[in-house]
């Protein structure tokens, strides 16, 4: 029928208007379509992948994607001279590099624009073996960090005549701050004494690289070198020392059946989050079960197979519950525990069996030493351990914990697990959760297995402060740096001889308590009341670490902190009492060798400082090639901002032992240019070349850089990242290898000559200085590496914790009953539920982070904190709050409680949510919030001598070769000062962020109250990346400074700061705000010194070491003298 | 050579009529052209047609038909019927802005005032561009041209207007208000389904 309507249809050819006329005429055909035949650009492309092949990262065009918005090519074509209103095409160079905020150093790639150069955007690393080219929300932060109106343009020194915490700053250049601070170390250090080998201190937050400071502060014989870890992780690491000499678990969460989280770390939070929660992703699709313990409802537990909320600090108690059933119901993996527990040490341990039949510990001695003998016995040592008793301790339903030995079960030898944070900070006594953890882990075999949970140090690549034999001093490796021969008692106390990491936070509490200092010295040793020197590093004691008021006193007194310095680009509160503000740089301006166990694999990125790189790549040349990275921020117009390893390169050489006295000058000295510090081409290309061998091999055979003077520099320059070994699984039976005389395990060489085996088939043999150390494990004839330990096998039997007076601890165990409670308190945490004894009193969990910020570093990052405005409320049950009479919204005082003393710390008032997502009897507020300022701006002009001067009159532009000629001349010289863009003579502070408050403090007490929120402003620096400042819709509260609130509660065996609270909930008095706090830290001291006296068990006149000499002391290599200690009675 | 005007002409109008609201000079076509006024015959009938002036007939009649026809009640978009979600793809994904740029063209949308490049106007209006260059190569003798582009024209209209405009113009037969989109949807579709007819009849196998 068509056709015969085709024929009416003919007509259309007479009509009196031609068709062309009456059309639209929609289409067009000119230089818009052509633009986009002629490019390579299509709507439709082949594939979706982010990121161009390796070969296009000097030169990659792509299409704008603001300029995109406008509608892409089909509306407007390319953009060229014919075309001019086409869609821009952006002239990228990408540079790798890897994300500094958080620990897992995922890799990122900056695409520098040409033109201008900046970075126009941070994105992933695609060959990065980890983080395989994806990045959390933290990680594209980098690049409103890089340009935050507020960041540190210039050094600052406090103004002279001035007060720490005047808040009133000269600028200054980097050659008198070193000058100055050089010259008051190395005054120290000739004083040749022990005390002055103690009194210059280095303190990290993340540190995010693998060795390279800590290598400095040996090569000038410090015992200095101190870490954020006790108030972070230290508790999590505790049962990996104790169990196999290993700093920490390391899961292979892809290959997993079951995914056991003890935490909301991995999944959506915290430790090395975004690869973790991609691993796990990878698990889940292929069939894997998560769990998640955690008394709140995390994302992780949201979305869990099984959510299991125990009481805070209860887990080992669940832990024993599973090991109890595995034993009895014979689901022993028998073949791995008799050959990886050191079951024969336990067995032939008659002092300690009869220790533990006489403390009921085991209700009848073993017959024989036998391996069955050993299975007996845990069977009756655990066998208190039911359900029965689990539900009551840890009041888990018990469905739920018969639900998770089912799945426990059913993982077979592929169960993942990572302790860390979560239950262990928290809680006292926590780190048994994860050795208890470990032993039913264990008695599945599932450690060392594809799926299982692993070690640490097998998993990682620390060789950033390794690159000696580039330097004239330091020998291959370092060889030649003699051990530091000091015992820093500031950092190591001698109550705390088993702590896992230094007593940090304790530092301000130390340097005031004169009667601890008198006990001390009195008994012999050499404690420091003051110190020389103290040098924060990108860190902010005061407001991540408890009792912040403690520390701000410290701060301010010049008699106990002579000089101070922060190296530092972003205000924050510490940076308000230093004397000097050194801005070094973030993710992308900065180089570090850094590496963590994120899977089974050995992998490194290499951070660096990206604009740098971009214009060495395009043929700039420094003038001052030690400071490289300073002149090219500089050119840049992020302003005089510089990185560590080049300062500390130039403060060693030049400023602290200019004519080499102390023998430091030598140690960083460039071996082909001598006189002159080493480069970072030099360092590095040692570092890595000298210690990765497959590493060297590869880009020595690349034509790509087998010519270049670097090559394995420049291999990792162009890559970012590299994996060195990867599947690596049960590790522990690796052979050991004998070559030319010697036998090689864990990568070091002993004299095969010495080699001997003995009990239990542990293999002996003498090191290079002639020490008897275990190097491995005889079984069934095989010569095997085995784990760290003494016994070179799992120690479910710590025998050496017996000789540090911990004899009930030696075996994973938790406390059976309400007597055991008291008498085995510090396995109970302080806030177990047998403390509970108000109707308004709780237990506060405090350390879940929030997957958005990043401790110190986050506060101006605009991009994080539009996404993060929340308060950070207290989560309270539902129930609970009604029966409180809280609604959603309400103000409470929440007062802390300590439970050894029983003194109260103070109160901060926060906001209610009652939901069902936190175990019922317990609070949720993370201790991440509440950060504060003083002021809004701060006036520091813009140049203090006549000597300002351009950094460059080239338009910035990598094609334009006089901008690539041109570098600023004596840069950071007096008279050398650079014009700072856009900078008119006084900053924001954190003024995205962080609102202003005021403080009070007296010696006692202390108190805060926010007094003004943000507000949008105008940002003159980098206001092109900034033109949105004027929005801001949030008030800047991000909770309350409960850290202050919070007293140290020092772990009596890992040291860790436990930070949960006990805490009691009032109504908000009259006059109250949310993020008001109250803190009596007064009191604080005292409860610091109850849990020092009432629960540690230190050094004393029977003592003859500081700590056993086996496990790790971390960062710098002691002298065996070192541990050498005689305590007076 | 009068099939090809005819098919161009009729493409044309069609589109015309099914992109935007009129405006008095394409109503003046409208109405006084014969041939048209015979595709169209109860626009031609109609009284009001005749009776009120251009203006109301305009604003109170045929755009506000249009406007619900195909603003507010129907959706002239081939991916909305393509498409498993219903979504319009307005972005480059769009799958006949493939075959637009295959042959150079790009679609003005400050022009269109369309949303995505898959309007029913705007898919009617490449067919009248390939009639036209079809045209152009008998003009020219170049036969291997028009045998390509009858072979186009064909592919065309089964890959995408055969695929989903027969749903558009039945539902716009039925919601329709006036004589003049009444008819223009009937004529629509009886024209795309005889125009394919012809085309399969020349045109070997769809390419």
């Amino acid at each position: 029928m068509y056709l015969e309507s085709r024929r009416t249809f003919l007509k259309g050819a007479a009509m009196t208007v031609a068709g062309a006329a009456i059309a639209k005429g929609v289409f067009s055909t000119d230089a818009a379509a052509e633009s986009v035949e002629n490019s390579k650009f299509t709507n439709t492309p082949d594939s979706l992948s982010f990121y161009p092949p390796l070969d296009q990262w000097e030169g990659f065009q792509e299409l704008d994607g603001n300029d995109w918005k406008r509608g892409g090519i089909n509306r407007h074509g390319v953009q060229s001279e014919e075309n001019p209103d086409g869609i821009m095409v952006n002239d990228y160079m990408l540079v790798p590099t890897a994300c500094s905020n958080c620990e897992a150093s995922c890799g990122l790639t900056a695409w520098i624009d040409k033109k201008t150069f900046t970075v126009k955007k941070y994105m992933g690393n695609p060959l990065h073996p980890a983080s395989r080219g994806r990045n959390c929300a933290k990680g594209y932060a980098v690049q409103s960090q890089m340009y935050d109106p507020d960041r540190i343009p210039f050094p600052l020194k406090r103004a002279p005549g001035s007060k720490r915490g005047e808040g009133k700053w000269i600028r200054t250049t980097w050659d008198e701050a070193m000058t100055t601070i050089g010259k008051k170390m190395g005054d120290t250090l000739r004083n040749g004494d022990e005390l002055s080998r103690k009194s210059v201190m280095y303190h990290v937050g993340r540190p995010n690289e693998n060795g390279f400071v800590p290598q400095v502060w040996e090569t000038m014989g410090l015992d200095s070198y101190n870490s954020h870890t006790n108030i972070c992780s230290s508790n999590g690491r505790t049962p990996s020392i104790w169990t196999a000499n290993d700093d920490r678990s390391s899961p292979d969460w892809a290959n997993a059946k079951l995914i056991f989280l003890n935490s909301s770390h991995a999944a959506d939070a915290g430790h090395y989050f975004q690869q973790s929660a991609s691993f796990i992703a990878d698990a889940r699709k292929k069939g894997a079960k998560m769990v998640v313990m955690d008394p709140r409802m995390s994302n992780s537990a949201g979305m869990s197979d099984l959510w299991i909320a125990a009481w805070p600090g209860t887990e080992a108690a669940i832990y024993l519950y599973l090991a109890n059933r595995i034993l009895s119901e014979n689901m022993t993996d028998k073949k791995f525990v008799k050959k990886w527990f050191n079951w024969e040490t336990l067995m032939n341990d008659h002092k300690h069996l009869d220790f533990m039949l006489e403390k009921g510990q085991i209700t009848k001695a073993p017959t024989g030493n036998s391996f069955d003998d050993y299975m007996a016995l845990l069977k009756d040592m655990y066998a208190p351990y039911t359900l029965e008793y689990a539900v009551k301790e840890t009041h888990v339903p018990a469905y739920k914990l018969e639900k998770l030995y089912e799945m426990f079960i059913w993982a077979g030898d592929a169960i993942s697990t990572y302790i860390w944070r979560a239950a262990a900070a928290g809680n006292r006594g926590a780190w048994m959760g994860g050795r208890a953890a470990y032993f039913c882990i264990g008695l599945r075999g599932a450690i060392g297995t594809e799926g299982g949970t692993f070690f640490h140090h097998w998993h990682v690549i620390s060789v950033s402060g390794k690159g000696g034999s580039s330097t004239l001093g330091q020998g291959a490796g370092g060889a030649d740096v003699p051990k530091v021969k000091v015992w820093n008692e500031l950092t190591w106390p001698p109550e705390w001889p088993l702590s896992t990491y230094e007593m940090s936070y304790l530092l301000p509490h130390l340097l005031t308590d004169t009667a601890w200092q008198k006990k001390w010295n009195d008994r012999g040793l050499k404690v420091p009341s003051k110190l020389s020197v103290y040098i924060p590093r990108m860190y902010n004691p005061v407001w991540i670490n408890p009792d912040g008021f403690r520390w701000i006193e410290v701060l301010k007194d010049e008699t106990k902190m002579e000089l101070t310095m922060n190296l530092s680009p972003v205000w924050s509160e510490t940076n308000w009492y230093m004397d000097y503000v050194l801005p070094v740089g973030l993710a992308g301006e900065r180089h570090d060798q850094h590496s963590e166990a994120t899977f089974p694999a050995r992998w490194t990125s290499f951070r660096q400082p990206v604009l740098r790189v971009a214009l060495e790549k395009s043929g700039w040349k420094a003038k001052n090639p030690n400071r490289a990275t300073l002149e090219a921020h500089v050119k840049a117009g992020l302003g005089e901002v510089w990185e560590e390893n080049e300062f500390f390169f130039d403060l060693c050489v030049n400023y602290i032992d200019p004519d080499g006295s102390l023998g430091i000058k030598k140690m960083w000295e460039s071996k082909r240019h001598p006189g002159k510090p080493v480069t970072i081409p030099e360092w590095y290309d040692a570092a890595f070349g000298d210690n990765l061998p497959k590493l060297k091999e590869t880009a020595t055979n690349d034509e790509r850089y087998s010519k270049e003077e670097f090559p394995v520099y420049a291999y990792l320059r162009d890559h970012g990242a590299w994996m060195e070994e990867d599947k690596i699984y049960n590790a522990m039976e690796r052979e050991l290898k004998f070559e030319d005389g010697e036998v090689i395990s864990h990568g070091h060489k002993f004299d095969a000559g010495s080699m001997s085996v003995g009990t239990a088939g542990v293999i002996k043999a003498k090191d290079h200085h002639g020490k008897d150390t275990t190097i491995g494990i005889e079984i069934d004839g095989k010569k095997m590496e085995g784990f760290e330990t003494l016994t070179r096998k799992l120690e479910f039997f710590t025998q050496w914790a017996t000789d540090w007076k911990w004899r009930e601890y030696a075996m994973p165990f938790y406390p059976r009953n309400d007597k055991e409670k008291v008498e085995m308190v510090h396995l109970v945490s302080h806030v177990n539920h047998m403390y509970m004894k108000e109707e308004n009193s709780f237990a506060l969990n405090t350390v879940f982070r929030l997957p958005y910020n990043i401790h110190t570093r986050s506060a101006n990052s605009k991009h994080l904190m539009e996404i993060s405005q929340n308060h950070d409320p207290i989560w309270i049950y539902t129930k609970d709050a009604q029966r409180l009479g809280f609604k959603r919204g309400d103000a409470m005082r929440v007062k802390i409680v300590d439970t050894v003393s029983g003194l109260d710390s103070g109160y901060f008032v926060a906001m209610a949510v009652p939901t069902e997502a936190v175990m019922p009897g317990t609070l949720a507020c993370s201790h991440h919030g509440g950060r504060w300022k003083l002021t809004n701006h701060v006036t520091v002009p813009n140049g203090v001598t006549d000597g300002k001067v351009d950094p460059s009159t080239a338009p910035r532009d990598l094609n334009n070769k006089e901008f690539l000629k041109e570098s600023p001349a004596n840069i950071g010289k007096a008279g050398a000062q650079t014009k700072i863009d856009d900078y008119s003579g006084t900053t924001g502070i954190n003024s995205f962020g962080v609102p202003v408050a005021e403080i009070q403090m007296d010696g006692k007490i202390g108190k805060l109250k926010y007094v003004e929120g943000i507000k949008g402003f105008k940002a003159e620096r980098f206001a092109e990346y900034n033109r949105d400042s004027e929005n801001i819709w949030w008030d800047g509260l991000s909770g309350s400074w409960q850290n202050a609130v919070a007293a140290p509660h020092p772990d009596p065996i890992s040291g860790m700061h436990c930070w949960h609270h006990k805490v009691i909930l009032e109504p908000a008095q009259p006059g109250d705000k949310i993020g008001d706090i109250f803190v009596n830290y007064d009191n604080n001291f005292k409860v610091y010194q109850a849990w020092r006296d009432q629960l540690s068990r230190g050094l004393d006149s029977n003592s003859t070491i500081r700590r056993p000499r086996h496990i790790k002391r971390p960062w710098v290599s002691l002298d065996s003298t070192a541990y050498d200690v005689t305590i007076k009675s | 050579m009068d099939e090809i005007i005819a098919r161009s002409n009729i493409y044309a109008l069609l589109s015309r009529i099914l992109l935007q609201e009129l405006d008095v000079e394409i109503l003046n076509t409208l109405m006084e052209d014969k041939t048209v006024l015979e595709f169209l015959p109860h626009w031609n009938e109609w009284e009001l047609r005749t009776t009120l002036s251009n203006q109301k007939l305009l604003e109170e009649y045929l755009n506000p038909d249009f406007t619900n026809l195909s603003l507010l009640h129907l959706v002239p978009y081939e991916t909305f019927y393509t498409r498993a979600d219903q979504m319009i793809e307005t972005g480059g994904a769009n799958p006949v802005t493939d075959i637009y740029s295959a042959y150079d063209f790009i679609v003005d949308y400050a022009v269109a005032r369309v949303v995505s490049s898959d309007h029913i106007g705007v898919e009617l209006e490449f067919m009248h561009h390939l009639c036209q260059a079809q045209i152009k190569a008998i003009e020219e003798s170049d036969h291997e041209s028009v045998t390509e582009l009858l072979a186009v024209q064909h592919r065309f209209l089964n890959t995408h207007l055969l695929k989903w405009a027969p749903m558009y113009l039945i539902n716009m037969k039925y919601e329709s208000r006036t004589p003049l989109y009444y008819d223009t949807a009937e004529m629509a579709l009886e024209f795309i389904l005889s125009d394919n007819e012809m085309l399969s009849a020349v045109v070997p196998k769809v390419s």
